[in-house]
């Protein structure tokens, strides 16, 4: 759920219209992971209610990764939550363009998806919060959607690998992560890291751990930070 | 973990989680800002994982699940991506390339 369309003005039907593009983008990956699930044995009904309840194609991968190579609960869950917890700080970027009591913020901040708030970012640290709502509101039945059809229409491993749908979710992966060295100070570094700590623990450790220590990769990013005169905060706006 | 109870409390634990750590900065923060350096290693964790998922599924627990077949696939990605792509255009052609190096090997 990323991407970087900006639309010419802001609101609820600019915000929609942003949607539509997003959603055509989703679908696909829905399909995917509805899948991809199904062939690797999870149930129709929590897979679809995953979709429906967690909204997230990167924690839903990382939760459904984890556990099928044979992860515990808590290093699935682990996984899965450090991926969303870049959503903390987007979360505070856009506080004070939400409204009401905090109920009414809290729900209005599970709208943050990568590609929403970009697309409502106004800013010199702005954002439009109905333009937010808006492409959120329609990436939301596209994923349920997608995750349906995948549900459905999931076919044989076989045919999963003749058809190259395994290439999808690492190429969805990348994606993501080309798209994140544009926001994030050193990050191809912080993700070189990464997959040398993964390639090598993934020999010695489960699958959950390997990603859980890699994160520790992160941290690159503090070194020399204090000498570059910028506030971290800075970096997080979108393009 | 596949099925069953365990599945259901995975995927609540989750979506509990997921609603939180939205919730948190709008609900709770207001304009408070987090420690500058707590929120850039925040922001860093996300091409961490995502390297580290990319190569788990690539690689499978043991190196078990490696296949070299994907790897022109995802370089055709890399390089759409470069060219400023969209998404599902980079994905459709990595898959392309995949299946025509499947057929060719």
């Amino acid at each position: 759920m990323n991407g970087s369309v900006s639309p010419p003005e802001f609101g609820w039907r600019p915000g929609l219209r942003v949607g539509v593009g997003l959603g055509l983008a989703v679908f696909p990956v829905a399909v995917s992971f509805g899948a991809l699930a199904t062939t690797l044995g999870w149930p129709p009904l929590p897979t679809i209610v995953c979709s429906v309840i967690v909204f997230s194609a990167g924690a839903q991968l990382a939760l459904l990764t984890t556990l099928t190579a044979g992860s515990g609960l808590f290093l699935a869950l682990g996984a899965a939550t450090l991926i969303n917890l870049r959503f903390l700080p987007m979360g505070i970027t856009v506080a004070s363009s939400l409204e009401g009591p905090i109920w009414k913020r809290a729900l209005g901040a599970q709208t943050i998806l990568d590609g929403s708030w970009a697309a409502a970012y106004q800013g010199a640290g702005r954002y439009d919060r109905l333009t937010m709502f808006g492409a959120s509101a329609v990436q939301w039945p596209a994923w349920i959607l997608g995750t349906v059809v995948g549900v459905v229409a999931a076919p044989q491993t076989s045919l999963v690998e003749s058809l190259g749908l395994d290439l999808v979710f690492p190429g969805f992966f990348l994606i993501l992560l080309l798209d994140s060295f544009r926001s994030t100070p050193r990050g191809p570094w912080i993700a070189g890291i990464a997959i040398l700590l993964t390639g090598g623990l993934v020999l010695v450790a489960p699958v959950g751990v390997a990603v859980l220590l890699s994160a520790l990769s992160a941290l690159v990013v503090l070194i020399g930070h204090g000498r570059r005169g910028s506030e971290p905060t800075d970096d997080l706006e979108p393009e | 973990m596949t099925t069953g109870e365990p599945l259901w409390w995975a995927i609540g634990a989750l979506a509990v989680i997921n609603f939180v750590i939205k919730a948190a900065g709008p609900a709770l923060l207001g304009d408070r800002a987090l420690p500058p350096k707590l929120v850039l290693v925040v922001h860093s964790l996300a091409p961490a994982l995502l390297a580290s998922l990319l190569m788990v599924q690539l690689l499978g627990q043991g190196w078990n699940a490696f296949d070299w077949k994907l790897l022109p696939g995802l370089a055709v990605i890399g390089l759409l991506w470069l060219l400023r792509r969209s998404q599902i255009v980079c994905i459709v052609s990595g898959v392309l390339v995949t299946i025509a190096i499947r057929a060719l090997v």
